[in-house]
C-alpha cells in the first residue's frame, strides 16, 4: 500500500516557524534592558525544562515529580567540577547532562516498573533523598552552606557570561529541546511513547521494548535538564541544595506542561511562556497578593480548560465548536 | 497558497516581536530621579515564602527610616533636599530571585539597594553588586562568607555570624556563678548556623568548658527530638541553639517534653523576636539569646534618637516591641542617608566611598566598616527572657539587670 | 563524623543507650501517629476518587490557624475546639470539591493537581494576609508535661494527639466498612460508572469524601498547633509528608496511613539518635524507595489503586 507523503509546508511548515521564532528571540535581545534579558532568560529557561518533562511526562505519561534531581544533579556536578577541579563551564556543561542521563538510567530501570502515582512519588522519594544525600556530603558540595563558583581572579576557569551570555545559552537549550521534541515525536520512537502512554500492555504486545524506550526517553529528558541546571548553577554562581532540588520546580514544570498541553510540541512551549510571564508580571505591579492572584488565574485556566490550551485548539478545531462552557460540560462530573 | 501565507504570518510576527520595547538596550535614566525631588533606594525582600516574617520586620525597619527622613524633609544631596523614596519588591525568600530583582532595580537606573532579609539572599545579590556597579548596605546577611570574597561594593552593619553564639557563651563565663562546666552546640545545617556554631565552640574551648560534639539538624526543622536525645544522657550545663526561630522554639518546646534541663538555653535568632514569647509563653523564661541590638543599646542619632526612643516610635507604628531585625534594618538606611549626604551626591562611587569612610554614631551602634566592609567593631548583646520582656543583661556597662541563673527550673 | 559519634556514644553507659533507645522508639511511635492522621485525609481522597490534592497541607494549617482563632476568642482547649474546627473545614471541604474540584475530575490525569496547586497558592497566601506570616502556636497549660515511665519521659500532648489519631482512623475504617456512606464512598471509589448506574449520587459523595478529608486534615493541623509551631509557609512541608506517608502506607487501605506514619515516625526517630541529624531526610527517603521497590503498592496497600483507569 502506497504510504501518503504529507503536502511540504506540513512537513517543513513547523521547521520553518521554529527557525523563525529562534530568529526573533535573537532580535528580541537587542530590544531589551539588560534586567529584561535575565528576565526573558529565565522564560527560556523553563521552556526548556517543560520541554524536557513533556518528553516523558507528557508523550509516555510516566509523570516524574522527582524531575528536579536532575536539575540538581547536572548544577552541582558543574559546581562541583568547576569549583574543585577548575573545569571550564564549556567541558563541564555537556558532561553534567551526561551524568544526570547516565543518573536517569540507573533510577530509571528500576523505578520505571512502577506505574502510575506510585511512579510519581518513586522519583519525588530519589529526589528529595538524593538532596539530602549532596547536603551531607559536605566536604565536595559545601552542604547546607552552598557552594560558590569562581568567577573573577585566577581560579575562574571560565569568564562569568553575564545576562547577554546566559541568555544565548538559555535560548541555545531551549531550541536544543524544542529540536529533540520535534524530532522525536514525528519518529517511530515517539510513535513507542504514545503507544506506552494509551496502553503500556498492548504496545509490548505489539512488540515494542517497553523498557528500553521508557528508560532512554528518561535518560533524554534528564539530559536535557541536566544542562539546564548546569547552565543555572554557573548563572547563579553560589547555589545550595535547598534552591537546586527544590520540589516547585518540578511542579512548576509539570503545571507550564499540562496548562499549554502535555504531549505536544507548542504546549509547553506556550505554558511556560504564559506562566513564566504572567507571575513576572504579578510579582512586580500586585507586590503583596500576586500569589494569590496567580493561583486564582490558574484555577480559572484550569477549569475553563483542563485539556491544555493546545488540545482544547485541536479539539475545537476538529469539532467546529470553541464554546468554552461546552468545554466544561465535557470534563466535569 | 498556504506555504506562503504560513510564512507571511510568522516573518509578521517575528519583525513585530523584534520591534516590540523599541528603545535603548542597556540602562534607562543614571539619575534615580534626582531630577524630580526624589531619591529612590531599591530594596528587594521577602515578603512572602520562608522567611516572610523576617521580611516583613526588616521592612518596617526601612519604612520608619523613611519616615523619619521625610520628617526632617530629606537627604541632603549637595544645596538640595531630595525625598526619600524606597521601592519594594518581593523575592519570595529564594536567593535567585533576589539577585534578579537587583538586575531589574538596575534596569530602572536605581544603583543604591538595601539588602534582603538573610545570608543567602545577601550574597546572591552581593555577586550582582558588584557586576552592576551598584552599591548595596546590607541588613541582615551576617555570614562572614559575604565579605570574604573580595566585594568592594556591598557594607554590612551587622556583627558578623561568628559573634552570634560565642557572644552568648562569653557572657555566661562572665556572669554565671557558678561557673557551669559543660556546653554543647545545636545547630542548624545552614551556612549562617554552622559559622555561628563554630565560632561559639571555640569560644567555649577558649574559655576553659567542656565542649561536647556539636549536633546538626537540617535547616528548618521542627523537630530536634533527635539531637535532644543524644545529649540528655550528657547532662550539659549549657544548650546552645545555633538556629532560626522554628528551629529555636522546637528546641524549648521538645526539651522540655523530653525532660532534659540543663542550667540555662541560649539561641541565636529566635528569641529576640516577638514571636518567641508568644508561642512559649511560660516556658521562654530564662533563656538567652544573642541580639544585635537591644532597647538599652548607648548612641544616638539626629533621625532616631536613643534606642529607647527607636523602640517607641516602633510600638507607636507597628504596635510591637522593636527587634533587632527593625533595627538593623532602619540603621542600614541611616547609613545609606549620613554616606549620601557626606558624599553631597547619588553618584554610585561617590556613595560608596564615603560608606567605606563612615564614621558615625546612631542608635544602633558606632556605623563604622572594616576593609571587607563588614561592622566587625560592633560589639553584640545579650537578652534573657525575665517576666515576658527582653532584658539585657550583657555587656555589663549596658546591662539592664542581673542574670538570672540558672536559667531553668527544674 | 563517625569517629565523633564513637567518641560521645562509649561514653554513655549501656543503660543510657536502653533509655535513649526507648525514648527514641517512643517519641517516634507518637510523632508517627500524629504524622499518620495529618495524612489520613490526603490518602482517602488519592484512593477513593484518584485527585492527588496538592493543597492539602494548605487545610493542615488552615485547620491550625481556626484552632488557635478558637483559643484566643473564646478561650476554647484546642482538643475540644477541635470538633468545630472539624465542621468548619468540612464545610469548606465539601464546598470546595462540589464546586471547583467536581469540574475537572473527567479530564485528563493530573489535571486536579494543576487546580489544587492554584489553590494551595490562593489560600497559602490569603492565611498569609489574613494572619500574617508570625508563627503561632497553640498554648495549653498541659501539653508540654510529660508523664514520666521508667525513665522515659511521654510528653502528654503528643501522647493526647496518637491516642485521638488511632481512635479517628479506627473510626473511620468502621465508617467506610458499615455505614450506607462509607460503603457509598468506596463503591464510588472502586467504579464510578457502575455506583451511578446503582443510584448513588457521585457528586455529593465526592464532595461528602473530600469534605471528611479536610475535616481530618484540620483535626490534625489544631493538633499539630499544639505541639509545635506553625505559619502559613508550613503548608507545603505537610502535602510532601502527606505524599510519602500516603504511598509508604498503601492507597485503598484505611489503615494505610496509621502505617506509613508510624513507620516514617520510628525510621526518623532511630535515625536520628543513630546517625547524625542531617541524614534523617535522606533516611526516610531511602526507605520509601526501598518499600516501593519491594512492595509497589506500599505496605498495606490494594494493588487495584496503583493503576487505575479513569472512567
Amino acid at each position: 500500500m502506497a504510504t501518503v507523503t504529507p503536502a511540504l509546508w506540513r512537513r517543513w511548515g513547523p521547521w520553518a516557524l521554529g527557525l523563525v521564532g529562534a530568529l526573533a528571540a535573537l532580535g528580541l535581545q537587542t530590544q531589551l534592558y539588560t534586567g529584561q534579558v535575565r528576565t526573558v532568560a529565565t522564560i527560556f529557561m523553563f521552556v526548556a525544562l517543560a520541554l524536557s518533562w513533556n518528553l516523558i511526562g507528557g508523550y509516555t505519561g510516566y509523570a516524574s515529580f522527582g524531575q528536579v534531581v536532575f536539575f540538581g544533579l547536572g548544577g552541582y556536578f558543574a559546581a562541583v567540577t568547576m569549583t574543585h577541579l577548575h573545569w571550564s563551564f564549556w567541558v563541564a556543561l555537556p558532561l553534567a547532562g551526561l551524568a544526570a542521563a547516565a543518573y536517569a538510567v540507573v533510577i530509571g530501570i528500576p523505578l520505571l516498573r512502577l506505574r502510575g502515582h506510585y511512579f510519581a512519588i518513586a522519583t519525588l522519594g530519589v529526589a528529595e533523598g538524593t538532596r539530602e544525600v549532596v547536603i551531607n556530603l559536605d566536604g565536595l558540595t559545601g552542604g547546607g552552606g552552598g557552594i560558590t563558583v569562581p568567577t573573577v581572579g585566577a581560579a575562574a576557569a571560565t569568564k562569568y557570561l553575564g545576562n547577554d551570555g546566559f541568555y544565548l545559552v538559555y535560548l541555545a537549550l531551549a531550541v536544543l529541546a524544542l529540536l529533540i521534541t520535534g524530532l522525536v515525536s514525528r519518529s517511530k520512537f515517539g510513535f513507542a511513547m504514545r503507544a506506552i502512554h494509551q496502553d503500556e500492555d498492548a504496545a509490548a504486545a505489539v512488540g515494542i521494548n517497553t523498557t528500553r524506550t521508557k528508560v532512554l526517553t528518561f535518560a533524554l529528558s534528564g539530559l536535557l535538564t541536566g544542562l539546564v541546571g548546569a547552565t543555572y548553577a554557573f548563572q547563579q554562581v553560589t547555589i545550595y541544595p535547598e534552591r537546586l532540588f527544590d520540589v516547585e520546580i518540578t511542579v512548576l514544570m509539570v503545571v507550564m506542561v499540562v496548562i499549554g498541553g502535555s504531549g505536544t510540541v507548542l504546549g509547553p512551549i506556550i505554558g511556560a511562556v504564559a506562566l513564566q510571564f504572567l507571575s513576572e508580571w504579578l510579582r512586580q505591579n500586585y507586590t503583596t497578593v500576586h500569589t494569590l492572584l496567580l493561583g486564582i488565574i490558574i484555577i480559572i485556566a484550569v477549569i475553563l480548560l483542563p485539556q491544555g490550551l493546545v488540545n482544547y485548539l485541536r479539539e475545537a478545531r476538529r469539532n467546529g465548536d470553541y464554546s468554552l462552557l461546552a468545554n466544561v460540560r465535557r470534563y466535569r462530573l | 497558497m498556504k506555504t506562503s501565507r504560513i510564512l507571511a504570518t510568522a516573518t509578521i510576527a517575528a519583525v513585530s516581536v523584534a520591534l516590540t520595547g523599541c528603545g535603548s538596550k542597556g540602562e534607562a535614566g543614571g539619575d534615580a530621579g534626582a531630577s524630580s525631588g526624589t531619591l529612590t533606594i531599591g530594596a528587594s525582600i521577602s515578603l512572602t515564602g520562608k522567611t516572610a516574617r523576617e521580611g516583613v520586620l526588616t521592612q518596617e525597619g526601612y519604612q520608619l527610616c523613611q519616615e523619619k527622613v521625610n520628617a526632617k524633609g530629606g537627604v541632603k544631596v549637595g544645596d538640595k533636599m531630595l525625598k526619600l523614596d524606597i521601592k519594594y519588591q518581593d523575592d519570595t525568600s529564594k536567593p535567585d530571585t533576589a539577585a534578579s530583582l537587583v538586575d531589574q532595580f538596575n534596569d530602572q537606573g536605581i544603583k543604591l539597594i538595601l539588602g534582603s532579609y538573610g545570608s543567602a539572599n545577601t550574597e546572591a545579590q552581593a555577586a550582582v553588586i558588584e557586576r552592576n556597579n551598584q552599591v548595596m548596605v546590607d541588613s541582615s546577611g551576617a555570614d562572614n562568607n559575604i565579605f570574604a570574597k573580595g566585594y568592594k561594593r556591598t557594607f554590612g552593619v551587622l556583627s558578623p555570624a561568628t559573634e552570634y553564639a560565642a557572644s552568648i557563651v562569653k557572657a555566661v563565663a562572665e556572669l554565671a556563678s557558678p561557673k557551669p562546666t559543660s556546653v554543647v552546640v545545636l545547630s542548624a545545617d545552614d551556612g549562617f548556623s554552622k559559622r555561628a556554631a563554630d565560632g561559639a565552640a571555640k569560644a567555649a574551648k577558649d574559655l576553659g568548658f567542656t565542649v561536647l560534639e556539636t549536633q546538626y539538624f537540617p535547616n528548618g526543622a521542627t523537630d530536634v527530638s533527635a539531637s535532644l536525645n543524644k545529649v540528655k544522657a550528657s547532662n550539659p550545663d549549657v544548650i546552645i541553639g545555633s538556629v532560626h526561630l522554628a528551629e529555636g522554639v522546637a528546641i524549648i518546646k521538645q526539651a522540655k517534653e523530653l525532660g532534659v534541663v540543663p542550667k540555662v538555653f541560649g539561641e541565636t535568632v529566635a528569641p529576640p523576636t516577638p514571636d518567641f514569647v508568644t508561642t512559649l509563653g511560660k516556658d521562654a523564661e530564662g533563656v538567652l539569646g544573642s541580639s544585635q541590638w537591644t532597647k538599652s543599646a548607648a548612641g544616638s542619632d539626629d533621625y532616631f534618637g536613643t534606642a529607647k526612643q527607636y523602640d517607641a516610635d516602633i510600638q507607636a507604628k507597628f504596635k510591637h516591641e522593636a527587634g533587632y531585625h527593625n533595627a538593623e534594618a532602619s540603621a542600614a538606611c541611616l547609613a545609606f542617608v549620613l554616606a549620601i549626604q557626606k558624599a553631597g551626591s547619588t553618584d554610585a562611587n561617590k556613595v560608596r566611598d564615603a560608606l567605606a569612610a563612615l564614621d558615625a554614631p546612631s542608635f544602633f551602634a558606632q556605623l563604622k566598616f572594616d576593609a571587607v566592609g563588614m561592622n566587625s567593631s560592633k560589639p553584640m548583646s545579650v537578652i534573657q527572657i525575665q517576666g515576658g520582656k527582653q532584658v539585657t543583661v550583657w555587656p555589663k556597662a549596658s546591662a539592664e539587670a542581673a542574670l538570672i541563673w540558672p536559667g531553668t527550673t527544674k | 563524623m563517625a569517629q565523633g559519634l564513637r567518641r560521645s556514644r562509649t561514653h554513655l553507659a549501656w543503660n543510657d543507650q536502653v533509655t535513649g533507645f526507648l525514648q527514641a522508639t517512643v517519641y517516634g511511635l507518637l510523632q508517627g501517629g500524629l504524622l499518620a492522621l495529618v495524612a489520613v485525609g490526603f490518602s482517602l481522597v488519592w484512593g477513593v476518587m484518584n485527585v492527588v490534592n496538592l493543597s492539602h497541607g494548605a487545610f493542615v494549617v488552615l485547620g491550625a490557624y481556626v484552632g488557635w482563632q478558637l483559643n484566643i476568642s473564646l478561650g476554647l482547649d484546642p482538643f475540644l475546639g477541635m470538633v468545630i474546627v472539624a465542621l468548619v473545614l468540612f464545610c469548606i471541604g465539601y464546598a470546595v470539591q462540589r464546586f471547583l474540584i467536581n469540574l475537572v475530575v473527567n479530564g485528563p490525569i493530573f489535571i486536579t493537581l494543576l487546580l489544587t496547586f492554584g489553590l494551595e497558592l490562593l489560600l497559602v497566601q490569603g492565611m498569609n494576609i489574613v494572619f500574617t506570616a508570625n508563627y503561632q502556636s497553640i498554648p495549653t497549660s498541659y501539653a508540654g508535661n510529660a508523664i514520666v515511665l521508667g525513665g522515659i519521659q511521654v510528653p502528654l500532648g503528643r501522647l493526647l494527639a496518637f491516642l485521638l489519631a488511632v481512635g479517628i482512623t479506627v473510626l473511620l475504617v468502621k465508617v467506610m466498612a458499615n455505614t450506607r456512606i462509607g460503603m457509598s464512598i468506596m463503591a464510588t471509589g472502586m467504579d464510578r460508572g457502575a455506583a451511578r448506574l446503582m443510584g448513588i449520587r457521585a457528586r455529593h459523595v465526592y464532595a461528602l469524601t473530600f469534605g471528611i478529608a479536610t475535616a481530618l486534615a484540620g483535626m490534625a493541623g489544631t493538633m499539630v498547633g499544639t505541639v509545635g509551631t506553625f505559619n502559613p509557609a508550613a503548608a507545603g512541608g505537610f502535602t510532601l509528608l502527606s505524599f510519602v506517608i500516603a504511598v509508604l502506607g498503601g492507597l485503598g487501605n484505611m489503615y494505610g496511613a496509621m502505617v506509613g506514619g508510624l513507620l516514617m515516625g520510628l525510621v526518623q526517630a532511630w535515625g536520628g539518635y543513630y546517625l547524625s541529624g542531617t541524614w534523617v531526610n535522606a533516611l526516610a527517603f531511602l526507605v520509601l524507595v526501598i518499600v516501593l521497590m519491594f512492595r509497589p503498592s506500599g505496605l498495606v496497600g490494594k494493588a487495584f489503586y496503583a493503576a487505575r483507569v479513569e472512567v
